[in-house]
């Protein structure tokens, strides 16, 4: 017997701004511990919340990209608890009303296509970060008060697969959206999965449990996947499902118990009477509307339809914010398109991948990858040459320098060309004579000489038709 | 007085402040810390600012940067402040001398003066009489002649109540006129930056130092501040004045009611018009309950961050939860605990439809009620107390009482709405003061300082300093 899985997804997200939700400290990842706060992150007394306007926007931005319903009167809420992570004893968020409310993606699963209902969008703070060491437990409050919004799906997803395909639809768009860098691993997106089971055809929810702190979207799939399992094998049982929060061991690919929920927690939430509700006005909100940043699939049919790039590549190049954007810089330095796509997808992303960085213009600027790849185009060095330039851009060099360096100019100039191919001609009668009989490899050995005489400079092709001119003639 | 004052010796008018201070401590008890003051004078001496020089006093829920800030209770006892709140940085500016933090009903919990983590504030008119709170130790520095001027705040009327009792001006302006920022909160909603002096005058000049919008408080007012010294204008004629009779007919202490007759007539004397104005008797009833329940409902959260995990107070426990429960029970007193169980009771989920929503919604009720009371008249008065200050021994205080549910909770009004509203004497009983609440619309501090100072001018009642026996 199998049963109908029910997914409902939970996701906190960062939002990339220079400063905290409510304080006007910076916003950081991975500084030391502590050196990121002010009063109002530690909750001295006193203290009263900033709200940050950047990730107001951010927040509406998101919403938009998720089609909710924007709710231009934004009030905050307290959520009462008390815990060493959280310096108040309580978090501002948005219990009672949203900033986003009913809307939906599109994920593709299997080749169709499928709407995710999303429930709700808000915007809060998020908590200090701690580090249990044995009995000891450090904290480190410059997570604390960082932006996020939490947004909530319907449960509309029914597989691991579609839940995978939905995590990685909501990273493209926010990534894409610049509202946040998406780093599972780093904890600027963080997934909780609620599943249950149920027979087919039954129409109400069986036992749910909640896996949390899930850190990339293949662990998304693989808990689901195992969790289904798990409670398949309760219910055939005969048992019941324990309402819970698990999480995902990577080892033993199994869900693990981490705590029973008894009842609810009474979180108290009130209204938070030092923000004052605050208005949109039209002029803010339609600015957003009309700055909405492009999807990835906007960006890839645009590569498609406007420069002419096949579907895959295409796909590759918008798979990731930080090499579209890279690609556009490039291109946009005058760069020939297709040249660059192959480049990317070829060289830039092998190394990218070794060293596990896509700051790209970090390592080779745009500027530079597009002297490269204009110099290949108009036959100043051959491609062979260009990878050898590349190798040495990666560890900083400047394309024009390293290729003037190593004296790499090729030579083009058909007067030098007929000075060096004359020269090897009359050195080589042999192989002339060889050619004449009908022995193609002697062009070949030919062409190697005129480059070792020119220590590789001269232009390959160039030479090799100058050749074949002139041994006609002989 | 110090509207338009010369100062010629910064040093010994400081000195002199912190002297008498200093000798009233062991009868008065209104201080928690006395505070070095070398530096600031040496600052005030180059100062231009408008109060250059001039020795003030903070309510100790103040914020001061480097300088202890207890907020009056156990569990902030050695909490050093960390930073400025934007007053105090505003006064330093200013050119103020701060002299000393006065003791508070804990975190502003209370009226009394009885509730501080440091004992008893005594009236300087009579030791054995209450100077009212929660600002009681600014109140009595005040009356006692150490300041004229001090800084409070005004939750429920810690302001106005204490600066009747000790017979000098307590002013609490318009919510979002002062910024918050740095005060250490007991409701939010309610919170107002409050402070005394000894003239209206005075109270008119304190207000242009203190006002203005800070980016740090959201609720803070973006609204320019007046020149309120300098447009001060005591003429009573053309003026409306309406009396809340609802506090009239409550009170049954007779020279209470002739003072402020006698002052009223002489308003009318002075070309004033005078209307009696009747609220719905039923709803001014609540003020107290309501009160009780949002301010204990936000003050339950407020100080959910006085934990013992980061700063003041720590009680070691085996567990966090340990550590926090001892922490909490040690840090805070029994009427601090008391509000904050019937603050977490209102906020309960279950609950909270049946308390703090629906106090929300009276609290709507009173303040359409009251706006419109207003509408008709340029202020609204009425006793600021029913009685001189009580005795110490007097338990009643603080407690719910029927006894005088409308005339000794009606300031409350004034936080409910948000408007400006001020204590000014207006005469004496048996050698003790009693004082007038004047209310006017929001941002009208204007209006109600020019009334303020022509009943000031009636009642002869400035400057006014009691004897403190040492």
């Amino acid at each position: 017997m199998s049963f109908e899985v029910i997914i409902g997804i939970e996701i906190h997200c960062e939002l990339k701004t220079k400063t905290k939700m409510f304080s006007g400290a910076p916003v950081s990842f991975g500084l030391p511990a502590n050196t990121c706060v002010n009063e109002i992150d530690l909750g001295h007394p006193g203290t009263l919340p900033s709200l940050n306007k950047r990730a107001v926007e951010l927040a509406i931005t998101a919403c938009e990209l998720l089609n909710c319903k924007v709710d231009r009167l934004i009030r905050f809420d307290r959520k009462n608890y008390y815990y060493s992570d959280l310096p108040k004893g309580f978090q501002i968020t948005q219990q009672f009303h949203p900033i986003g409310k009913d809307g939906y993606v599109d994920i593709e699963v299997d080749g169709g296509s499928k709407r995710i209902r999303i429930n709700r969008l808000h915007m809060e703070e998020d908590t200090a970060k701690q580090f249990h060491h044995g009995d000891v437990t450090w904290i480190d409050f410059n997570r604390a008060s960082t932006p996020l919004v939490e947004i909530v799906s319907e449960p509309d997803i029914r597989s691991g697969k579609e839940a995978a395909s939905f995590v990685e639809k909501m990273k493209s768009l926010l990534e894409f959206g610049d509202i946040s860098d998406v780093r599972m691993e780093e904890g600027s997106l963080r997934c909780d999965v609620n599943i249950s089971l149920r027979p087919y055809g039954y129409e109400g929810f069986g036992t749910k449990v909640e896996i949390k702190n899930l850190n990339s979207v293949n662990n998304v799939q693989r808990a689901i996947e195992a969790e289904i399992i798990r409670q398949s094998e309760v219910y055939l049982q005969g048992e019941s499902v324990v309402q819970s929060t698990r999480r995902y061991d990577e080892a033993s690919r199994k869900t693990v118990l981490m705590r029973k929920k008894e009842g609810t927690v009474d979180y108290k939430y009130f209204p938070e009477p030092n923000i004052p509700p605050i208005r949109i006005s039209d002029e803010f909100y339609q600015r957003i509307k009309d700055n909405l940043p492009k999807t990835a699939e906007q960006r890839k049919s645009s590569y498609i339809n406007d420069l002419n790039l096949s579907e895959a590549d295409a796909s590759i190049l918008t798979s990731g914010k930080d090499l579209a954007d890279y690609f556009e810089a490039i291109v946009h330095c005058g760069a020939p398109v297709k040249n660059t796509a192959n480049w990317l997808i070829s060289e830039v992303l092998s190394v990218a991948n070794l060293r596990n960085d896509r700051k790209f213009s970090d390592w080779i600027s745009p500027s530079d990858m597009a002297d490269l790849l204009i110099m290949i185009k108009e036959g100043k060095i051959s491609g062979k040459q260009a990878k050898e330039v590349f190798a040495d851009m990666v560890n900083g060099g400047k394309p024009k320098d390293i290729v003037a360096k190593k004296g790499m100019v090729q030579v083009s100039d058909e007067g030098q060309l007929f000075t060096w191919v004359t020269e090897i001609l009359n050195q080589n009668t042999q192989s002339v004579e060889d050619y004449k009989n009908g022995k193609d490899r002697a062009l070949g050995f030919l062409v190697g000489q005129v480059m070792k005489l020119s220590k590789g400079k001269a232009n390959p092709a160039m030479t090799s038709e100058m050749l074949v001119k002139e041994l006609s003639k002989r | 007085m110090f509207a338009n004052r010369k100062t010629e010796n910064i040093e010994k008018e400081v000195m002199d402040a912190l002297q008498s201070a200093r000798r009233q401590q062991p009868y008065l008890n209104a201080v928690v810390s006395f505070l070095d003051v070398e530096d600031a004078i040496e600052a005030a001496k180059s100062s231009s600012g408008k109060l250059a020089g001039l020795p003030i006093v903070l309510k100790d829920n103040v914020l001061t940067k480097g300088i202890r800030t207890t907020g009056s209770v156990a569990i902030l006892d050695n909490y050093i402040g960390a930073y400025d709140a934007t007053i105090t940085t505003k006064l330093k500016e200013a050119g103020v001398v701060i002299i000393a933090k006065s003791a508070l009903d804990g975190l502003g919990m209370g009226g009394t003066g009885t509730n501080s983590h440091t004992g008893l504030v005594h009236n300087p008119y009579d030791l054995n009489r209450m100077a009212g709170g929660s600002s009681s130790g600014s109140a009595a520095l005040v009356a006692s002649g150490a300041v004229s001027f001090a800084i409070g705040s005004d939750t429920g009327d810690s302001v106005r109540k204490p600066a009747s009792f000790v017979g000098i001006v307590g002013v609490k302006p318009t919510y979002g006129r002062i910024s918050r920022y740095g005060i250490i909160p007991y409701a939010s909603s309610l919170d107002h930056v409050g402070y005394f002096t000894r003239s209206v005058e005075d109270a008119a000049l304190a207000l242009e130092v203190l006002a203005g919008r800070d980016d740090k408080d959201m609720t803070s007012s973006f609204r320019e501040v007046e020149s309120y010294l300098s447009n001060l204008n005591g003429d009573l004629s053309g003026k409306t004045i309406g009396i809340l009779g609802n506090v009239i007919d409550s009170i049954k202490n007779k020279e209470t009611l002739e003072i402020f007759d006698h002052l009223i007539e002489k308003c009318v004397t002075a070309g004033a018009k005078v209307k009696v104005i009747t609220m719905d008797h039923k709803l001014l009833q609540t003020c107290l309950p309501v009160y009780y329940i949002i301010a204990n409902s936000e003050a339950t959260a407020n100080h959910s961050n006085l934990d013992g995990v980061r700063f003041g107070m720590q009680e070691w426990g085996d567990s966090l939860e340990e550590l926090m429960t001892n922490s909490r029970t040690k840090g805070f007193n029994f009427l601090l605990q008391k509000r904050f169980v019937i603050g977490s009771y209102s906020l309960a989920d279950e609950n909270q439809d049946l308390l703090l929503r629906k106090a929300q919604k009276v609290r709507r009720l009173l303040v359409e009620e009251f706006k419109n009371t207003l509408a008709e008249v340029d202020v609204l008065v009425a006793p600021a107390s029913s009685d001189v200050a009580p005795l110490l021994t007097d338990k009643s205080a603080d407690q719910l009482s029927a006894r005088y549910l409308i005339a000794e909770n009606y300031m409350v009004l004034g936080n409910f709405s948000g408007y400006p509203s001020m204590t000014i004497p207006m005469g004496k009983i048996n050698g003790l003061p009693i004082g007038i609440n004047i209310t006017a619309k929001p941002f009208e501090e204007q209006v109600m300082f020019d009334v303020a100072l022509g009943m000031e001018h009636l009642t002869g009642c400035k400057n006014m300093v009691a004897e403190v026996i040492v």
